[in-house]
């Protein structure tokens, strides 16, 4: 690989962002992204999501991604697992969606009921 | 799908899916045809004919509709479409599409693929590289050295993955692949 360099200088920011995330993150946000999710814009939903994290400057968050959940109509969807709460799944979630979710329901704790699919397992 | 872009991801996904930890991508562009390669670890196809819309290996719904659709996408632009199970263990696909042809997908954010990718499935080692029309193929992402430099297996930082996307963009624009159709 080249720019190699620049990978090094990175890399202190790197190690400091680290050690201030060492701390257990509270909130999993879960973006399916398998053929049906891809095809519904579940990549941008992710970086939606991604880019609100880093603005919002909470560091317990995170995001990761799971397969198809089999409601391929309902696509692009996420869940979110919060501590001592049930995981809540939303649909249709595209960027505006993104958005009122991460407000309401990270920021604030209460459910979005407009793009709400499910409650519990 | 809307682009190359997102068929790219896909088939990228499905190598996750079949638990592959290590992933090798070769783009070409040539005389307008784009071509990718991509080889993984995984635990490989089952069946021979994986472009059947109603072959899948999931439980959740009975169709599996990315390759068909990368199928599709590829032979309705003079371009092809192969899979084939690797000795041992993994999966090779290959497509090829004709980016000047009127039924042509646009490219697509290709770099943000990559991007995208390491942010998906931090566990997974990346490899991609540029086919060179003479001169060797152009590695242009290598996770594995990445994490070194770094010193840290964990590269999910919005710092790399603006690295990342820039220093594959860059290379992808060097060989004419813009972020709509590409320059001829």
């Amino acid at each position: 690989m080249k720019n190699l360099e620049e990978l090094k200088q990175i890399r202190d920011k790197v190690k400091k962002n680290l050690q201030m995330r060492s701390g257990k993150h509270k909130v999993r946000i879960v973006v399916c992204m398998a053929t049906c999710g891809i095809a519904a814009g579940a990549r941008q939903t992710m970086n939606t999501l991604a880019d609100l994290i880093e603005k919002s400057d909470r560091d317990d968050v995170i995001i990761t991604t799971s397969g198809c959940a089999g409601f391929c109509e309902q696509e692009p969807m996420i869940q979110i697992y919060t501590e001592d709460n049930e995981p809540v799944v939303y649909g249709k979630v595209d960027l505006k969606a993104a958005e009122e979710i991460f407000e309401k329901h990270i920021l604030n704790n209460q459910i979005a009921e407009k793009y709400l699919f499910s409650k519990g397992k | 799908m809307k682009d190359l872009a997102d068929h790219l991801f896909d088939v990228l996904e499905n190598s996750v899916t079949s638990e592959a930890t290590e992933v090798k991508v070769v783009l070409g562009f040539c005389n307008k045809r784009f071509s990718c390669k991509i080889k993984d670890n995984g635990r490989g196809i089952k069946s021979e004919d994986v472009t059947d819309p109603f072959v899948t290996s999931r439980k959740e719904r009975k169709v599996g509709l990315g390759l068909p659709l990368l199928k599709k996408t590829a032979e309705t632009t003079d371009g092809f479409l192969r899979i084939s199970k690797l000795e041992g263990k993994g999966t090779f696909l290959e497509f090829e599409t004709d980016i000047s042809h009127i039924d042509a997908k646009p490219f697509g954010n290709l770099a943000k693929v990559f991007a995208d990718a390491l942010r998906s499935w931090p566990d997974v080692d990346f490899e991609v590289l540029i086919e060179g029309e003479k001169n060797e193929d152009e590695q242009v992402l290598n996770t594995k050295e990445i994490k070194e430099v770094v010193g840290c297996s964990d590269i999910q930082h919005k710092e790399i993955h603006d690295f990342v996307y820039k220093s594959i963009d860059k290379e992808l624009k060097r060989i004419g692949i813009n972020t709509q159709f590409g320059n001829f």
